[in-house]
């Protein structure tokens, strides 16, 4: 490649095509010549068409084909055009060369970071409309449309009867909206060649991001003046005509171009009132689109008038312009939805001239506009009714207002000089703070706007065009917009974590992760045919009352509706279709299960109560002697959570959903996959008993040194434990809990590690003497440890309270730190004893440092977040499940689980267990582990800072160079109580282990995305056994938990097994941890090893591919038959020798393997 | 994997005998299966006196305790009496070294361990009570099997090279079965009970320990006081830890330099000269640069790890 060469050329390119694009913009844009106009665009695409082929990306409309090359060119094009920005800056806050613009940039504040702004302009690079084989197919079409439209005779003037008649001939349906026009009406309707026809909209504006899957062209239609008269604002009468006009186009262009092209009618924004006709390549046949892709373009024709054409004053939001037949009197009621839905189709061309102005005054206006669009897309807004009637028009619009006012004395709220990014986020800003229901946003001066009213949607009043820009926004979309731009505006403040990924990659809108709780609802028993938006506003607003503050966010998703064919009626709204409600709850309020309503004395309140509620609400008496109206739901575990009886009961009452089917109800189902309820309540009576063992230590008073500190440093005294501890008495026998006790300095300790162990001993006997004497109801053993290693730690504690809580008690000794430190750093130490000093260090402060500091920032979390306890819970119980426990260590499980709720962007904090849950598996399913390390903020205040974020990724990277194939550290994860970051995954998991983790958290997240209100909460915690070599199935007596109460000849064991329970001494044995433990170390060169703890009774095994057969020698590790090499030279080969590997494991398991199962691959 | 036959097998490897052993099926694995014991005369590369009646093992079973190796000579391979097995990687008198002279960890030592009697008396008070009742061996492991005299031991090589010969029936394990503690979950079992010992037994152990710990600090302390005191053969007093005035630490010398550089460096103040504050203007522009490429280089590498950048 010759860059220099290419690079001129394309820069040349590039400018050249903006130039052509200005001009082709005002000749657009201009009401006379429309057809001089559109020539010129053809000429000015031709010509950049040729450019575009001979650098051969003109051959590109599907971006996946694309290879690197065009990557390549495509950087060159960004660079070009960043080049040619510069060269063409006129203001001096542009930048000013190609690599320093970004340092300025920064450092100016125009952009969050360096990275930040690298990647969005990769972005912008890849989603910017760009002219290729699609766009040039559509142009054509354009123009042959255009043409054949301006052909079309004029017909009429006719009376409705004649005019649906005169158009069935050409089979086509006029369009009305509902209600039908009455059969007597008075008026004609006729057509003639339109005023003007225009190409607006994105793809005129070049705003159309190209990550969408169809390029849709809006195409406006001015309708002749002279068709309308002055009242025809009135009552429909406008759209009539207009119906009749697009049908007439409709059956003109079926004559001309319906051969190559399919004619479709559509709702625009699905706005009832708006039909247009949907014009796209008609699908060829299976076999020929193998071979060549129908483009995806559309182009939608949509029939509008001229600006001047009725009084804006006639149709501002309040006033009335549909009367009904009764009253024909003033005082009725405003219509505001009508008419702005009348009033935007006046303002088309206004609208695109101001879009346009924005975009030639404000350089980085285009690049906004697509950042916005991206963001919107992530997040399911779309101009649409239906999804949120908020999409990248309004986007655009409001930005351009801004330019212009809005700010306080009309001083524009936006500048001109801001970059993209500053563009973006201050809109986004603005959308956040303020509250267009409460407090409408003008622009212009003049008339002052509409009030608001209390129907919850939002005004930005634009006065120069007598327009509420945002009338299609609904209620509850307004109000999730606002919630997404507070997250996105917090998300770009963290200073420490790049939130680009979170801003503009993500899929926020998958509904799973997006809301704690979904219901599904047919369309069809809402009975939605008389007025489909104002039953939705209905039911928003039953379900915001009946749910008060359980919920934060009600959205309302209404699958959007079908095209039809020209010669059928329009579909009937909620005919079919379904529609979704998705909910975020408030995780405080959710489970409340009595409701206050109003005192009885207030009699007006308490029939609009008891209206709502009907016989639900009952007056009841309460301790502090208030007498209210209430309501009383059944707690949780009766089956049904609160939430979904009220939602059922709400929707029963106000809307007739009865019967079960009505409703499907999903959210909740993971947290009965817990035992012992999600919540941390279940905890309390073991933290309780905690406390008193605390103190009981504290209040030993003969210690021949006083205590310092004591530490928690166990899962289950940090509500995080898979079982729920002391849970339902003696079903289980307790796990004796770690806690670390810290004694005050003395010069007495000595100064040598064996002798600090035995010196440790000694202080254990003593506190179990004092103990046993002092405290009642207690047993105290001491245990060893760590055989063998006798510079670790060799004794510990077990007190048992009742026999239902365990604690175990280790000494901390901080002396031991620097004696272990002093022989590492022992040039004179021989390697081994060096080695030992390594990992007793590492063991030393994973066990006394690390693990109480963790211990006691995760309990604060989870009393800080409700839902944090549970799904750290579900999310070890899912690695369980899959057999992973004893290699993902629980810490790193918690960090991962922290992390969602510490860092939730692109969403809130979790405020239920299952989304704290998934939220968690999708990222571990898109954590590239290889690259990133985990960097969690346990403190949740923001106490980590950039510099120690900085410290990590350097140890990170000390690791990686270290150890490149990852053989000792493949997951790295660190948190600001352990830089470190490899505390819990020095040598544990392998990197086959952690591409295991991702594989499963993949497909995992793909079912979650495939089955969405169906999926099965159990089905992800299951995987099939098949993919291990072999599989050791337990004795499930020895497995514990459920499976030896399902045990078919229990009784013959019942009084061993009540002995088991009672007896204290059983207490920490654990036979199958140890059989594990030593399979380890006895074959951990030849096999890797699975467990699930007590969720799966099976160890299953994987045969390293290390053990394949090779020439034969005595420090094997693993056991070996010899066989004969086919050389001459007889050289003697090893392999394997499995079988003796298994028999060896039969015996060693006794009767703690019940089988053992070997899958051939 | 294909079924190993006996044919396919060699009897010798290098100079190993390899000794087909049958191992019976057990119910969880109803399968009959071989393992191959690797035996040969040992030859270390320093031999000792004893080395002539010893024969190293390659590829010990997991299970395998004395007793095994001795029935399985003295029934089986024409009865040579054995003086006792020393497992590869045992613990060396159960981790309990002396504080001042480490023991060697090397293998072969398990019994009959002479060093000096100061040694000796720690190691023996100081033992924390045992919590296996039976050793494992890690898969592959190596065994030096002591017999009574030279002769015992080339009986049993000559006899297992004819027990190859032959094709024998050789069972391991035969005959064991009540002679050596269960494994299976008996064994996790008695871990359990005998990881909590007798709260006596083990103060009396702790105490032990310590007294013997004091008492060899004590000598320690004197033996060094002695070197300090007086000059060796060649009339040098040794500079030991322990003086008035201990040699000083490295680290804490270099440690010292640190903070008089630090100081000096402190007395002027970094923004008192004009070319300081130009300096530093100059570096910060350096660090932004650097920080840029760095970013730039991350966001290349992101590139090409991910594809292009674009949302999903």
């Amino acid at each position: 490649m010759a860059p220099p060469a290419s690079k001129k050329r394309k820069t040349d390119h590039v400018s050249s095509g903006d130039e052509d694009d200005e001009a082709s913009f005002a000749s657009f844009a201009s009401d006379e010549s429309g057809d001089q106009a559109n020539d010129e665009v053809n000429g000015t695409r031709a010509e950049e068409m040729d450019v575009d082929e001979r650098f051969g990306s003109g051959d590109e409309d599907e971006d996946d084909e694309e290879d690197e090359s065009t990557e390549d060119q495509e950087r060159g094009q960004t660079k070009a055009g960043a080049e040619k920005k510069d060269k063409s800056a006129s203001k001096p806050t542009r930048p000013a060369k190609t690599s320093q613009p970004s340092i300025s940039a920064l450092a100016n504040g125009s952009f969050k970071s360096n990275v930040f702004k690298l990647q969005v302009d990769e972005l912008l690079g890849q989603i910017r409309p760009r002219h290729g084989k699609r766009e040039t197919d559509a142009e054509s079409a354009l123009h042959t449309i255009k043409k054949s439209i301006e052909q079309i005779p004029p017909r009429g003037p006719f009376t409705i009867a004649d005019a649906e008649r005169d158009l069935i001939r050409d089979k086509v349906a006029i369009p009305f909206p509902n209600p039908r026009p009455p059969k007597d009406a008075k008026y004609k309707f006729a057509y003639a060649k339109p005023a003007n026809v225009n190409v607006i909209g994105s793809y005129a504006l070049k705003t159309a991001s190209r990550s969408k899957e169809f390029l849709e062209i809006d195409m406006v239609v001015t309708m002749p003046g002279s068709l309308f008269e002055g009242k025809d604002y009135l009552n429909h009468r406008y759209f009539y005509k207009r119906a009749y006009y697009l049908a007439c186009i409709a059956a003109g262009l079926k004559t001309s171009v319906g051969k190559e092209h399919c004619l479709r009618f559509k709702l625009f924004h699905d706005n009832p009132l708006k039909p247009v006709l949907v014009v796209r390549p008609i699908q060829k046949n299976l076999d020929e689109t193998s071979e060549v892709p129908t483009p995806k373009w559309r182009i939608n024709i949509i029939p509008c008038v001229a600006e001047n054409q009725f009084p804006a004053e006639k149709l501002r939001p309040d006033r009335n312009c549909v009367r009904s037949q009764q009253h024909q009197d003033d005082g009725q009621s405003p219509t505001p939805f009508y008419n702005s839905s009348l009033r935007s189709e006046m303002l088309m061309t206004s609208y695109l001239k101001l879009l346009h102005g924005a975009s030639k005054a404000c350089e980085s206006f285009v690049d906004a506009c697509l950042l916005g669009a991206t963001w919107l897309r992530q997040r399911g807004f779309q101009s649409s009714m239906d999804c949120g009637g908020f999409g990248s028009f309004e986007w655009n619009a409001l930005m351009a207002l801004c330019l212009q006012g809005g700010g306080p004395s009309g001083k524009p709220l936006l500048s001109e000089g801001y970059s993209s990014y500053q563009l973006f986020k201050a809109t986004l800003q603005l959308l956040a703070v303020k509250d267009f229901t409460k407090q409408p946003l003008v622009f212009g001066e003049g008339n002052s706007g509409p009030k608001t009213t209390d129907s919850g949607v939002p005004i930005i009043w634009d006065a120069v065009r007598n327009h509420n820009l945002f009338f299609e926004v609904t209620p509850w979309a307004y109000k999730l917009l606002r919630q997404e731009a507070r997250t996105t505006i917090t998300a770009l403040g963290d200073q420490v974590h790049d939130s680009f990924d979170s801003t503009f990659i993500l899929r926020v809108l998958e509904p799973l992760y997006r809301y704690d709780c979904l219901l599904e609802i047919p369309a069809k028993s809402l009975s939605m045919q008389t007025g489909p938006r104002e039953r939705l506003v209905q039911l928003y607003q039953v379900l915001r009352q009946g749910l008060g503050d359980r919920v934060s966010q009600i959205n309302i998703l209404r699958q959007p509706l079908d095209e039809w064919a020209l010669g059928s009626s329009q579909p009937l709204a909620g005919a079919k279709g379904s529609i979704t409600v998705g909910l975020m709850v408030n995780g405080d309020t959710a489970r409340r299960t009595v409701d206050h309503g109003p005192s009885a004395e207030n009699k007006a309140e308490t029939a609009e109560f008891r209206k709502f509620w009907g016989e639900k609400a009952e007056l009841r008496r309460f301790k502090d002697g208030s007498i209210l109206e209430s309501l009383v739901w059944s707690p949780p575990e009766s089956g049904m959570s609160v939430l979904e009886q009220v939602i059922r009961y709400v929707l029963g009452h106000h809307f007739g959903l009865v019967t079960v089917d009505d409703i499907t109800f999903f959210g909740g189902d993971f947290t009965k996959l817990l035992r012992g309820g999600s919540d941390r309540a279940g905890f309390e009576p073991f933290m309780a008993q905690y406390k008193k063992f605390e103190n009981d230590i504290r209040d030993l008073h003969d210690l021949p040194l006083s205590i310092r500190h004591i530490m928690p440093a166990d899962p289950q005294l940090r509500f995080a434990s898979i079982k729920v501890p002391n849970h339902g008495k003696l079903a289980q026998k307790p796990v004796p809990a770690d806690v670390t006790i810290q004694f005050e300095g003395s010069s007495r300790w000595p100064d040598d590690l064996v002798a600090i162990q035995r010196t440790k001993i000694a202080f254990l006997l003593k506190v179990n003497d004092l103990l046993q004497d002092t405290v009642d109801n207690v047993t105290t053993r001491i245990g060893l440890e760590n055989e063998g290693q006798d510079v670790l730690n060799q004794a510990y504690l077990d007190v048992t309270y009742d026999s239902d809580a365990t604690f175990r008690l280790r000494i901390y000794h901080d002396r031991e730190q620097v004696l272990f430190e002093r022989k590492l750093k022992d040039k004179t130490a021989d390697p081994k004893s060096r080695e030992i000093a390594a990992t007793g260090l590492a063991k030393y402060k994973r066990d006394f440092v690390k693990n109480p500091a963790r211990t006691q920032a995760i309990a604060r979390l989870c009393t800080r977040y409700a839902a944090l306890s549970g799904s750290i819970r579900l999310m070890k119980k899912w690695f369980a499940s899959h057999l992973l426990s004893n290699h993902i260590a629980d810490e790193v499980t918690e960090l991962l689980v922290v992390r969602t709720f510490t860092q939730p962007w692109p969403w809130q904090v979790p405020s239920s267990v299952q989304t704290g849950f998934l939220r968690t598996l999708s990222w571990i399913s898109r954590w590239d582990w290889r690259v990133d390390p985990l960097i969690v903020d346990l403190s949740a205040s923001g106490e980590l800072k950039q510099p120690q974020v900085q410290a990590i990724t350097t140890n990170f990277e000390a690791w990686r160079k270290l150890d490149p194939a990852m053989n000792r550290v493949a997951l790295f994860a660190a948190s600001n109580v352990d830089f470190d970051g490899t505390t819990w995954t020095d040598g544990v998991p392998a990197k086959v282990v952690a591409g295991r983790m991702s594989a499963l958290a993949k497909a995992a997240c793909a079912e979650v995305s495939e089955k969405l209100l169906l999926l099965e909460p159990g089905a992800l915690f299951s995987s099939p056994l098949e993919d291990f070599d072999l599989v050791l199935h337990l004795n499930p007596i020895f497995t514990g938990g459920k499976a030896r109460k399902s045990m078919g000849n229990g009784s013959a064991f019942k009084n061993l097994e009540l002995e088991a329970l009672t007896d204290t001494d059983m207490i920490g044995h654990e036979p199958v941890r140890n059989f594990l433990n030593e399979l380890e170390v006895l074959y951990g060169a030849a096999l890797l090893l699975f467990y699930g703890g007590t969720e799966r009774p099976v160890i299953t095994g994987l045969w390293s591919p290390l053990t394949a057969r090779r020439s034969w020698k005595v420090n094997l590790s693993y056991s070996t038959i010899p066989v004969k090499g086919k050389g001459e030279d007889g050289d003697v080969l090893a392999d394997l020798n499995k079988d003796a590997i298994l028999a060896e494991i039969a015996r060693l398991g006794g009767d703690l393997v019940e089988k053992i199962e070997v899958h051939k691959h | 994997m294909a079924p190993i036959t006996a044919a396919k097998v060699p009897s010798t490897v290098h100079e190993f005998l390899v000794l087909p052993l049958r191992i019976p099926a057990q119910p969880s694995f109803p399968k009959e299966t071989t393992h191959y014991l690797y035996l040969r005369a040992n030859a270390p590369k320093v031999p000792t006196e004893n080395t002539p009646r010893e024969v190293f093992a390659v590829n010990v079973p997991i299970d395998a305790t004395e007793l095994h190796i001795r029935s399985l000579f003295a029934n089986q391979l024409g009865g040579a009496r054995i003086d006792s097995v020393a497992f590869e990687g045992a613990r060396v008198g159960k981790g309990i070294s002396a504080p001042v002279a480490p023991v060697k960890q090397g293998k072969k030592r398990k019994r009959g361990i002479e060093g000096n009697d100061e040694d000796a008396t720690v190691e023996e008070v100081g033992l924390l009570p045992e919590v296996w009742d039976r050793e494992l061996h890690r898969s592959g492991g190596t065994a030096v099997i002591t017999f009574v005299d030279k002769p015992s031991a080339d009986l049993a090589l000559k006899e297992a090279r004819r027990a190859i010969k032959n094709k024998a029936d050789i069972s391991w394990g035969q005959g064991l079965r009540n002679k050596i503690p269960p494994l299976g979950s008996a064994r996790y079992l008695t871990h359990h009970k005998m990881r909590y010992p007798d709260h006596s037994e083990l103060q009396a152990s702790v105490d032990a320990f310590m007294e013997a710990f004091a008492a060899q600090e004590e000598a320690r302390t004197k033996m060094l006081a002695r070197q300090r005191a007086e000059p060796d053969e060649d009339g040098f007093i040794t500079v030991t830890r322990g003086g008035r005035v201990g040699p000083a630490r490295e680290e804490a010398a270099k440690a010292k330099e640190e903070e008089l550089k630090k100081r000096e460096k402190d007395r002027i103040k970094a923004d008192f000269y004009r070319f300081q504050v130009r300096e530093k203007k100059k570096e910060e522009a350096k660090d932004l640069v650097r920080a840029f490429e760095e970013d730039q280089r991350k966001v290349e590498e992101m590139k090409k790890r991910r594809g292009r950048i674009r949302p999903e």
